[in-house]
């Protein structure tokens, strides 16, 4: 046995040991399961994990990557919190302090910095991984919604992080966000009066952004994590292909037999975990589950970690109102949506994304056929596919024109010519 | 249901006996009440909070700003007040102030040496030498602010009064 190994056996079988774990490291069937069943961190897992659910290439494990990222965010928020003061005269200076006095500082701000574009990016391409194969499909529904939630959660973090250094890029990229909220019918000029809590760009919008981005809404997101991820156990586990040997069942609440001795189990509605499972197809989630996931943390920390210690977050110059950078571009992110609003503010900032998003929310009410569930791609589904594929890829056109054609005014570019940079 | 309203009313009939309050009239009554003040608690905090949060003082520069005296500012020039953000533009004796907002996104524009003065680096609308929109994707043109003469004899801008593209301060 591997001295490790041994050691750590020792110590978590002692008495003061197995008061923490409450039962000792697994050595049988049973042991696996109640390791998993008996621990608060741990008890989110079911006991044994279909197969499917394990298979790298089936989920690429974007979601635990996404709430993984938000992990690494949420640690390096709270230690950046410590040095940083939300008033237009301390911010910029703050993020220079991070960068020249704060010891590692530069570290905790690139790392929470790259990890968010990493965590848009995760989400979304978590977003796509659902839609084709299918996992948003009965009894998962409501799940997809919450998880659109999110998605749209992870940007306006982002967003609202953005304005906090207090740079030219902070003041421009709120400064258009809030204009655009501007063109919405009706209210969007009182949205955007409360957002920024005044007519311009200044302290009590900094302040507001600020509570925002710090507490309301990780707050809203931790709670929808926790349903999202509840939701997965209720509805079953990760999607996979229905067994063809096995009907689904629906069990129906309401009639309790009062003479049968597991009367609880008729509680738990819609498909439970151990409907439509072959037991042979099931392993244990200690050690199988458990340890994939502590690797895929790993590595997402050493992706975010090397990132970060080779290239800096990007710290333009102090906020200037009277003078916007040129082209003034948004993150990444939010470039594709630039370019729309380039077109028109109306159509391209406010119609086309309400559109986005009710398409988004109703699809799984609209498709809602169990076909192709489980399977990349699958060929029972090409109407769907079609059109969410031409979104996606809509979406990447218009990010990439947006990030490499648009120089000075917004002018086409082409991204292999000498640039004219325009310095005011 | 239509011939017993037309009956007539019982409160007026002297043999109309009143009925016994049931139980369950009384109880959907309470139960109706309740709730109503419970809802009625809810909205009233929910207005509450929203309603701290619509600012009643605003810390910001006042829209009212005094520049400086006519003669001050060179004939057929624009010139740009960073503080407020406007160009005041002078020809002959007629003095206006020109918004430097673009009205698309709310960037600043920028005076450029090309066929039209005005140019929003943000999104490359271009505006008139009267602010009107030539192209790109601003919906409006460049507002007019309303000018007016002080009585030490400086120009006032005030930028919550916006004006028509015919309106000028004759000095």
């Amino acid at each position: 046995m591997n001295p490790f190994f041994a050691i750590w056996k020792k110590l978590a079988g002692s008495r003061v040991g197995r008061s923490i774990f409450r039962v000792g490291l697994p050595e049988s069937s049973l042991g696996r399961a109640q390791a998993m069943v008996s621990s608060f961190l741990l008890h989110v897992h079911p006991a044994k994990v279909h197969r499917h659910s394990l298979k790298f290439s089936y989920t690429f494990g974007l979601g635990l990557i996404s709430i993984y990222l938000f992990l690494i965010l949420f640690v390096t928020g709270v230690l950046l919190m410590f040095f940083y003061v939300p008033s237009t005269d301390r911010a910029y200076s703050d993020m220079k302090d991070l960068e020249f006095v704060v010891s590692t500082g530069v570290l905790l701000r690139n790392m929470h910095r790259w990890a968010a574009h990493l965590m848009v990016l995760a989400v979304f391409l978590h977003m796509c991984r659902v839609f084709y194969t299918a996992a948003y499909k009965p009894p998962r529904e409501f799940n997809w919604i919450v998880g659109v939630c999110l998605f749209v959660l992870t940007l306006v973090l982002s967003f609202t992080g953005y304005l906090l250094p207090w740079d030219q890029l902070a003041f421009w990229a709120i400064t258009v966000g809030t204009n655009i909220a501007g063109y919405a019918p009706v209210i969007g000029e009182k949205i955007k009066f409360v957002l920024l809590g005044g007519n311009t760009v200044g302290d009590s919008a900094l302040l507001r952004f600020y509570v925002l981005h710090v507490i309301v809404l990780p707050g809203a997101a931790l709670f929808l994590i926790a349903i999202h991820i509840w939701r997965i156990r209720k509805d079953g586990g990760l999607s996979r292909p229905d067994e063809p040997d096995n009907v689904l069942q629906q069990i129906e609440t309401g009639s309790m037999p009062t003479n049968k001795s597991y009367g609880l189990m008729e509680l738990a509605k819609g498909t439970s975990p151990a409907v439509g499972i072959n037991p042979e197809d099931q392993v244990s989630a200690w050690p199988h589950l458990i340890f994939r996931e502590i690797l895929l943390f790993m590595a997402t920390l050493a992706v975010v970690l090397f990132i970060s210690l080779i290239w800096n977050a990007p710290l333009e110059e102090l906020a200037n109102a009277v003078h916007p950078p040129n082209p003034a571009k948004a993150p990444w992110y939010f470039l594709g949506l630039q370019e729309l609003v380039a077109f028109s503010a109306f159509w391209g900032g406010v119609v086309v994304p309400a559109l986005l998003l009710v398409a988004l929310i109703t699809l799984p009410y609209l498709d809602f056929k169990r076909r192709g569930v489980g399977v990349w791609f699958s060929r029972e589904r090409k109407v769907a596919i079609t059109i969410f594929t031409i979104c996606v890829v809509a979406a990447v056109i218009l990010t990439v024109i947006g990030t490499y054609f648009r120089g000075p005014n917004w002018d086409w570019v082409w991204p292999w010519k000498e640039q004219i940079v325009i310095t005011h | 249901m239509n011939n017993k309203s037309s009956n007539p009313a019982p409160a007026k009939n002297p043999r109309f006996k009143r009925p016994e309050a049931s139980p369950a009239r009384r109880r959907f009554i309470w139960l109706t009440l309740g709730w109503a003040a419970s809802l009625f608690a809810v909205i009233a905090c929910g207005f509450a909070s929203v309603r701290s949060l619509i600012p009643n003082v605003l810390f910001e520069p006042s829209r009212r700003f005094k520049a400086d005296h006519p003669e001050d500012y060179p004939d057929e020039t624009f010139t740009f007040i960073e503080e407020v953000r406007l160009f005041i533009v002078r020809k002959g004796n007629s003095y206006r102030a020109v918004s430097a907002l673009c009205p698309h996104l709310g960037c600043t524009v920028n005076l450029t040496a090309g066929e039209y003065p005005f140019l929003c680096p943000c999104h490359g609308s271009h505006f008139q030498e009267n602010g009107d929109v030539v192209s790109g994707p601003s919906p409006r043109g460049l507002a007019w602010h309303f000018v007016s003469l002080s009585k030490d004899g400086r120009l006032v801008i005030d930028m919550d009064r916006e004006v028509n593209h015919d309106k000028y301060l004759i000095v």
